[in-house]
């Protein structure tokens, strides 16, 4: 069972009087859903950075099945807030890069392509310019992406944060079905908190000044849709309420009023 | 916001808003539409009224300053007759044949050498100082040089343009390089593109339109070069023809000349405007 774990990972940036991270452990499973949590400044996107092999740590290491991670790979693959999508190409031709890097036939990687397009639901859009998409629809296809890349693990920092609110719960529901179609573990960035409750197996608040853990909450929502449970329904119960508030206070926690 | 910009309007009651002046309220009249492009083409036809009756008048010499009318007779004869052994298709194409061949040569040399400014710090030290020692000459101070190392064949008036066209080139593509998208390069990486890979399928395509845009700027030095290089030993050309109707006081060929020149240039530069917008339609959409 591949395992992506941080072991007490600082990251001080150079030029920075202060560590942006501070000795942060984390360990994500192949079936685990890991949101991290917190204010502006307490390092999510960095830790999210040194899994991809973005960063390097100052000190501490990150590991895949126990090797070091140096460099970004196709076994980490990242979505990124702006879904840097490739202009050039089609919406087909950009969820088969990592296939054309890899030399894979062009006629196979088509049908690999129009495969996980149809897994977004994006079925239509394969002949679409990205600029002829929605921001809701280029993250789909940013997500195909990086499926088509066949990682073990996918590092989505923010992924949702640019979209309006009705895009937004669309995409939780597509995030939701497309991790437990694809079985990879998933390391995201946000900063929604019902977001991070309706995704999430473990949630991992961070707070500010250098970035520490401060809680770890494991949740189940996420299941309760899997078991077929519709998301509004979720959203609506009074556990999910109170699950929310708690969260809300352990982000704010200790800041300055 | 909005709602409390609302609440800051000072207040009218409802019958006074017939009489009262509220500018917020009313839909502005829109400006009549005066367009540049009207503005551009009254200028132009104010300046061929004002050439017109300037020499209807005989305000200057012909010799100076020849008539819109015998500028366009000119035109008719060189066209058919010629002019120094040449006709002016024939001059058109010696000067079209040598700026693109320079465009080629600016472009094998320049796109390589911008890349190597943009990705690698040596590649930057090498070339940059280069480039600004290079940049700055006028084409006529190293024509000599040029002469003297290349002899006075086709290959050196080709060269002096490529020169004057290596700046604009190199530097558009480094500055394209420099604005490629850091995550556009890391979404990539994470994708197991390898460094090679990265230049040939993420950096390349994204600098296309700055390399686009260093082409229409190199062609017009490279227009504005050719004078310079064809005035050794050519026999045909447009910047030929216009120095020697200069030497012999023959003005309206002059100014012939330099309308052919000005209207292929416009031309040139509508044509690498429509080239990039069917090769680079994202340019200015992402």
């Amino acid at each position: 069972m591949p395992h992506l774990t941080l072991d007490k990972v600082t990251v001080h940036y150079a030029g920075q009087p202060a560590p942006a991270v501070e000795s942060v452990s984390l360990d994500i499973g192949k079936s685990d859903f890991v949101v991290l949590v917190g204010r502006s400044g307490c390092g999510k996107t960095s830790l999210l950075n040194v899994a991809a092999g973005l960063v390097g740590p100052a000190r501490g290491q990150a590991t895949i099945d126990g090797r070091p991670i140096t460099a970004p790979g196709p076994d980490r693959a990242v979505v990124f807030q702006n879904d840097a999508l490739f202009p050039w190409l089609t919406a087909r031709e950009n969820v088969a890069f990592a296939l054309r890097l890899r030399g894979v036939p062009a006629d196979k990687r088509a049908r690999r392509a129009d495969e996980l397009l149809r897994l977004v639901k994006l079925d239509s859009a394969g002949d679409k310019r990205i600029w002829e998409l929605s921001g809701g629809m280029r993250q789909r296809v940013g997500l195909a992406r990086a499926l088509a890349a066949e990682p073990e693990f996918l590092l989505l920092d923010e992924p949702l944060g640019a979209l309006d609110a009705l895009t937004r719960e669309r995409m939780q529901t597509t995030l939701l079905d497309l991790w437990a179609a694809a079985q990879v573990g998933v390391l995201m960035v946000t900063h929604g908190v019902e977001e991070a409750l309706m995704l999430a197996t473990r949630i991992v608040v961070l707070a500010p000044g250098p970035g520490h853990v401060v809680r770890t909450i494991e949740t189940h929502f996420g299941r309760r849709y899997a078991a077929g449970e519709p998301i509004r329904a979720i959203k609506a119960d009074p556990a999910f309420a109170a699950a929310r508030a708690d969260l809300t206070d352990a982000i704010f926690e200790g800041e300055a009023a | 916001m909005s709602i409390s910009t609302y609440t800051e309007r000072p207040a009218a009651k409802i019958s006074e808003i017939d009489t009262l002046s509220v500018p917020w309220s009313r839909p502005r009249p829109k400006r009549a539409g005066v367009s540049a492009r009207l503005v551009s083409a009254l200028t132009i036809l104010a300046l061929l009224a004002a050439w017109t009756v300037s020499a209807e008048l005989q305000l200057v010499s012909p010799v100076f300053l020849p008539s819109p009318a015998a500028v366009w007779a000119k035109l008719v004869v060189v066209a058919r007759d010629g002019f120094v052994d040449a006709t002016l298709f024939q001059h058109l194409t010696a000067s079209l044949g040598r700026v693109f061949a320079a465009l080629i040569v600016a472009i094998v040399v320049g796109v390589p050498v911008g890349l190597a400014i943009g990705i690698s710090r040596i590649g930057r030290g090498v070339f940059d100082p280069l480039l600004e020692f290079l940049r700055p000459i006028p084409p006529l101070a190293y024509l000599p040089l040029i002469v003297i190392w290349f002899g006075i064949g086709e290959p050196s008036k080709i060269l002096v343009i490529a020169i004057a066209m290596l700046a604009p080139v190199a530097l558009s593509t480094a500055a394209g390089v420099r604005g490629v998208s850091r995550e556009r390069i890391d979404a990539a990486r994470s994708l197991g593109a390898t460094r090679g890979q990265v230049v040939r399928h993420v950096v390349l395509p994204s600098t296309l339109p700055s390399i686009l845009t260093g082409l229409r700027i190199a062609l017009g030095a490279g227009w504005s070069t050719l004078v310079a290089a064809e005035l050794v030993a050519a026999t045909r050309g447009l910047g030929f023809m216009i120095q020697s109707a200069a030497q012999f006081l023959v003005t309206d060929v002059v100014v012939m000349g330099i309308l052919v020149i000005a209207t292929i240039a416009f031309a040139l530069e509508f044509v690498i405007r429509r080239i990039e917008r069917a090769l680079v339609p994202w340019a200015g959409r992402e």
